[in-house]
């Protein structure tokens, strides 16, 4: 039993010591990396990896075999309380390195019958409990007296920083005006009435006569009825007016889909339309004549 | 934790002292009679508080359970259920345990009968005032600590009457030491004591309302330093008290370890004490704190689990009668749940599991664990073992029991794992972005219908635990029909020779001397109870750099107060957090995280501390008027399938700016800026506010009273969050009018 978790542990290590090795291999190679390289780099690695397995086990092997020597060296008074006499008990398999010495002896106590032994604290407990310690103060040491630790405010600057990186940089002008054209292919107009529906449909009204949103079936417009306009709409929203900003919730394609699906309301006259509101628009004015 | 079978000692059977010094015995009666009535409240409130809980469970799946009443609402049962449970159940069942083995422990009746009557019928006094006030919506918001000011000083009261039976039962002892389960019942009456009156000091404004003396990041810090120590000292050190009286007479056997008693009992409350930042993880608290609690978290393991291997370790032989035995089979159980529940409390404090499970329902999952473990099935033992010897007669069938049994553990499989599932399944969608570095999931709603399925078989986990509670009461009530109460136990002990000629005294553990002096050991427990908290809430009060201010934040307008007090009346914070956390997943959803210094003028804090419906920090300005009225008369209409209940009462029922005044004053007596005699224009401030919020609504086509409730909601609602926004805005139209 306790053989075999100690073989675990040490496969545990032998892949913990391999990795920085193997992270620093995958990036050199990644540079350059052809796929012959990558596949001589995995071969190399998953030889290393069976090699020390197969050292383990032998090791394992050995410890078994050897365990009666083992455990007659354990036993000489000279070693059996020496720090490597312990870690020679745990190979052997001596439980009360573990759980302790368990003598039940009672205590001279009595409380309405209730009696108490006076055992030792488990090792495994205790060592447990040290070992906690050490971790708390190492973990206030790394962020507070060393500030290696990343705190939470440049953990947060850290992760917009990646995301930035990994999210192609897009013109994010508020005033810069898109030149798209709306679409008009039934399968983006099908995908613009579904997003409606989920994410613009509550203030809208489901077939855009508005609601709490003002009706988008009209002619008129209060930020515009161009679609780079309504697009623009769609994805700074209208701040204090309850125009939602959709930037970041749906994507360029998604919004476009939406806009381009919002102007195919024009003119369809729905049940409980919302009066007009702002200004009168021709529904295809060019961006160009503003 | 093995089975070695272990013949009883023989030191068991000779008595301990020799007979010629034996000095004269005593005859006494024990008080049985309290002990059964704190044990019918117990099961009394333990079923109101469970099916109140089954309640709340249904409304999440199904939220016309709400019921359209606002007595009825979630935001007012939530808090009623956590009270009832908390209060009213554990709290009678730690009274009933320690009204039966303190007699015992201590050799002598409790001291005072009538302080006893007194104990009892304040207790349930409070629970009953519990009962009306919560659901009238008077409530003060800082969990577990819901109940208004007048409320707070008849639970010091009794408290004190409690300490003062209990002290006085130890003084009059036949026992020259006290028993580690004693530790554990005056670690908790001080500890209690302590958290109890400084979390809730607060100003009254009026009979049933009152501001906190503390504000935002204080006030936080303030509330889950009480809220996790509730945990430690309420739900937990007096049940480790209780532990250690039952077990070893249930199972007959000796406490495995005294030492190790004595290290996890000075360990646990020393260490728990520091932990209560981790339910602030990634919030507005200053780093340090966080660190702080985080560290002790981790350090929390050992020492509890000190009491649970003390526990089951003292059932090695005993594991036989395990089987027979459904007390027994109770008390495994209860004690397995709380190792494993103060395992995961430590892993939840590590900052990159609570990123995920924060606000979510894996931290409802966890402490049910606790909770319907831990103190429901050591409270089921206790009361199991407790009746047959209260009636001096058989229990009425241990088949019942043995049911209860495993209608308890299906009941706690079926609530704990659903929950893990969602919060789990919440956790990860909120953060899941999209290749194109979007959010996955950007309508929060999305996130909260998938956990419905989840809700329902919690409620039906829910159900199968409380219809065991059934069989308990059916099973209590035959057994005491099968027997009569021996209301005053004959018992005999000898008298307390004085120090001297007491041969105990000499040998022994230099612990020993601390038990036999309860006044050293009292003073003892509070200095280590003491220093966490004021290590961690000095400095967070008195040094400045930990909570910058923000000079754009300002102090709410009147209507803005009373809409914040409706929000509380409602308890939306039970759902709702107002803490925006720094991570990309909720900027991205929300807006700028949150900072220490906008909450300077919370009295109290509302930063929730579960996420059933989104974050409310920033969504001052997001929506038109228009939509919070649709929204909060009927949720749907704005969010199709939202289960949040609607609020209909807010457009019938009047603002009262009769306390308004009042409020102004005692604010500005607490700090807030407000200018002097500001409290005698408020209601007009008020009323003009509302009559801009009217005007705005006209023009959306919704006619609305200026003094309707939903007005001074919708006016705290729109300017949440949005102070500093101000100057950003200011520049950025400033910007385009120059670039125009």
């Amino acid at each position: 039993m306790s053989r075999s978790r100690l073989a675990y542990s040490l496969a545990g290590a032998a892949l913990l010591a391999a990795r920085p090795a193997l992270a620093q291999a995958a990036d050199t190679g990644a540079a350059s990396a052809t796929d012959a390289q990558r596949t001589m780099l995995w071969f190399v690695l998953t030889t290393l990896v069976l090699v020390l397995m197969v050292f383990l086990l032998l090791v394992v092997a050995l410890i078994n075999w050897m365990r009666p020597q083992l455990r007659q060296l354990y036993d000489l008074p000279t070693v059996h309380d020496t720090w490597s006499g312990r870690v020679l008990g745990l190979l052997v398999g001596d439980a009360r390195l573990v759980q302790g010495e368990v003598r039940d002896e009672l205590l001279d106590h009595d409380y309405d019958g209730i009696h108490e032994f006076d055992n030792d604290l488990p090792p495994w407990w205790k060592y447990g409990f040290y070992a906690t310690i050490v971790f708390a103060i190492g973990y206030v040491t790394y962020y507070h007296v060393l500030k290696t630790g990343q705190l939470q405010g440049a953990e947060y600057a850290a992760e917009m920083q990646q995301a930035a990186l990994l999210i192609a940089a897009t013109p994010d002008d508020p005033n810069q005006v898109t030149t798209y054209t709306a679409l008009t292919a039934p399968a983006e107009l099908s995908s613009g009435k579904s997003l409606f529906m989920t994410n613009c449909a509550p203030c809208h009204g489901a077939s855009g006569e508005g609601k709490v949103g003002p009706n988008l079936t009209d002619e008129y417009w209060l930020h515009g009825g161009e679609v780079n306009h309504v697009y623009k709409t769609i994805k700074y929203g209208v701040n204090g007016k309850g125009m939602v900003a959709w930037k970041g919730k749906l994507s360029g394609k998604q919004m476009l889909q939406v806009a381009s699906y919002v102007l195919s309301l024009q003119g369809t006259k729905p049940a409980n339309a919302k009066p007009p509101q702002g200004e009168k628009e021709a529904p295809a004015k060019a961006v160009a004549s503003r | 934790m093995q089975a070695e079978p272990l013949a009883p000692p023989a030191a068991l059977q000779q008595p301990l002292i020799p007979p010629t010094s034996r000095p004269a015995v005593d005859t006494f009666f024990y008080d049985n009679k309290i002990v059964r009535d704190f044990g019918i409240a117990t099961v009394f409130w333990g079923i109101i508080g469970m099916l109140v809980g089954v309640l709340a469970a249904f409304q999440l799946a199904r939220p016309e359970l709400n019921m359209g009443t606002a007595f009825t609402t979630f935001g007012r049962i939530r808090p009623l259920h956590t009270n009832a449970v908390i209060f009213a159940f554990v709290g009678n069942g730690i009274f009933t345990g320690v009204y039966y083995s303190l007699q015992r422990l201590c050799k002598t009746r409790m001291y005072s009968d009538l302080l006893g009557k007194l104990h009892f019928w304040g207790w349930q006094l409070v629970i009953v005032s519990a009962v009306a006030t919560l659901p009238l919506g008077f409530t003060t918001s800082k969990e577990y600590a819901e109940l208004e000011w007048p409320i707070d000083i008849a639970i010091t009261l009794v408290w004190v009457v409690f300490g003062w039976n209990m002290f006085g039962t130890i003084a009059r002892r036949r026992e020259r030491h006290l028993y580690v389960g004693i530790w554990f019942y005056i670690a908790t009456f001080l500890t209690v004591a302590v958290l109890h009156i400084v979390n809730s000091i607060e100003l009254p404004v009026s009979f049933l309302k009152s501001y906190s003396l503390y504000a935002g990041v204080q006030d936080a810090l303030v509330q889950w330093w009480y809220g996790h120590n509730a945990v430690a000292f309420f739900l937990t050190t007096p049940y480790l008290g209780l532990m250690y009286y039952f077990l070893p007479k249930a199972a007959g056997r000796p406490v495995y370890s005294y030492r190790l008693s004595i290290i996890h009992f000075w360990s646990l409350i020393f260490i728990y004490i520091w932990a209560g930042p981790h339910h602030l993880l990634y919030t507005a608290l200053p780093d340090w704190a966080q660190s702080l609690g985080v560290a002790f978290s981790v350090m929390l393991i050992a020492p509890s689990w000190g009491g649970m291997i003390n526990g089951l370790l003292t059932l090695r032989g005993a594991w036989d009668k395990v089987r027979e035995e459904p007390v027994l089979k109770f008390m495994v159980v209860a004690i397995t749940a709380y190792g494993m529940a103060t395992f995961e409390g430590p892993m939840l404090s590590l900052k990159n599991v609570n990123a995920i499970a924060h606000f979510t329902d894996w931290i409802v999952a966890h402490v049910h664990v606790g909770a319907l473990g831990w103190n429901g099935f050591l409270t089921f033992a206790m009361l199991y073992w407790l009746w047959p010897r209260l009636y001096k007669t058989e229990l009425y069938s241990k088949k019942l029991a043995t049911t209860h049994f495993w209608l308890g553990t299906l009941g706690i499989v079926f609530y704990a794992i659903p929950m893990y599932w969602a919060g789990f399944t919440q956790g990860l969608m909120w953060k899941q972005f999209n290749a194109e570095g979007m959010l996955q999931y950007p309508n929060f709603l999305e996130t909260v219908l998938q956990l419905v399925p989840m809700y329902y078989l919690r409620g039906i986990g829910g159900l199968l635990y409380v219809s065991g509670v059934f069989l308990l009461m059916y099973n209590l009530y035959k057994t005491a029909q099968a027997g009569t109460l021996v209301a005053n136990e004959k018992a005999q002990a000898p008298a307390l020779v004085p120090e001297a000629e007491d041969p105990h005294v000499q040998a022994g553990h230099w612990h020993r001397w601390l038990e036999r002096r309860p006044f050293q050991l009292a003073v003892g427990a509070t200095v280590a109870i003491l220093i966490g908290g004021a290590v961690e809430m000095i400095p967070t009060f008195l040094v400045k750099s930990n909570v910058p201010t923000i000079a754009s934040v300002k102090p709410y307008r009147p209507l803005e107060l009373q809409g914040r007090d409706l929000y509380i009346r409602e308890g939306c914070s039970n759902c709702h957090t107002q803490m925006v956390r720094p991570f990309r997943s909720e900027t991205e959803r929300y807006g700028e995280y949150s900072k220490a210094g906008e909450y300077v003028y919370d009295r109290p804090f509302l930063w929730g501390s579960k996420r059933t419906g989104p974050d409310l920090q920033r969504v001052g300005q997001k929506y038109p008027h228009s939509w919070h009225y649709n929204h909060m008369l009927d949720p749907t209409s704005m969010s199709p399938g939202s289960i949040m209940p609607p609020y209909p009462w807010l457009f019938e029922q009047k603002i009262d700016y009769s306390i308004l005044p009042a409020k102004i004053k005692v604010l500005r007596n607490l700090g807030t800026p407000y200018p002097a005699g500001f409290d005698q224009v408020a209601v007009d401030d008020a009323r003009q506010q509302a009559q801009g919020i009217v005007a705005d609504l006209k023009k959306e086509e919704i006619e609305v009273m200026p003094d309707k409730e939903i007005v001074a909601l919708i006016a705290y609602l729109q300017r949440l969050g949005t102070d500093i926004k101000v100057k950003p805005e200011q520049t950025a139209t400033a910007a385009t009018a120059a670039a125009q």
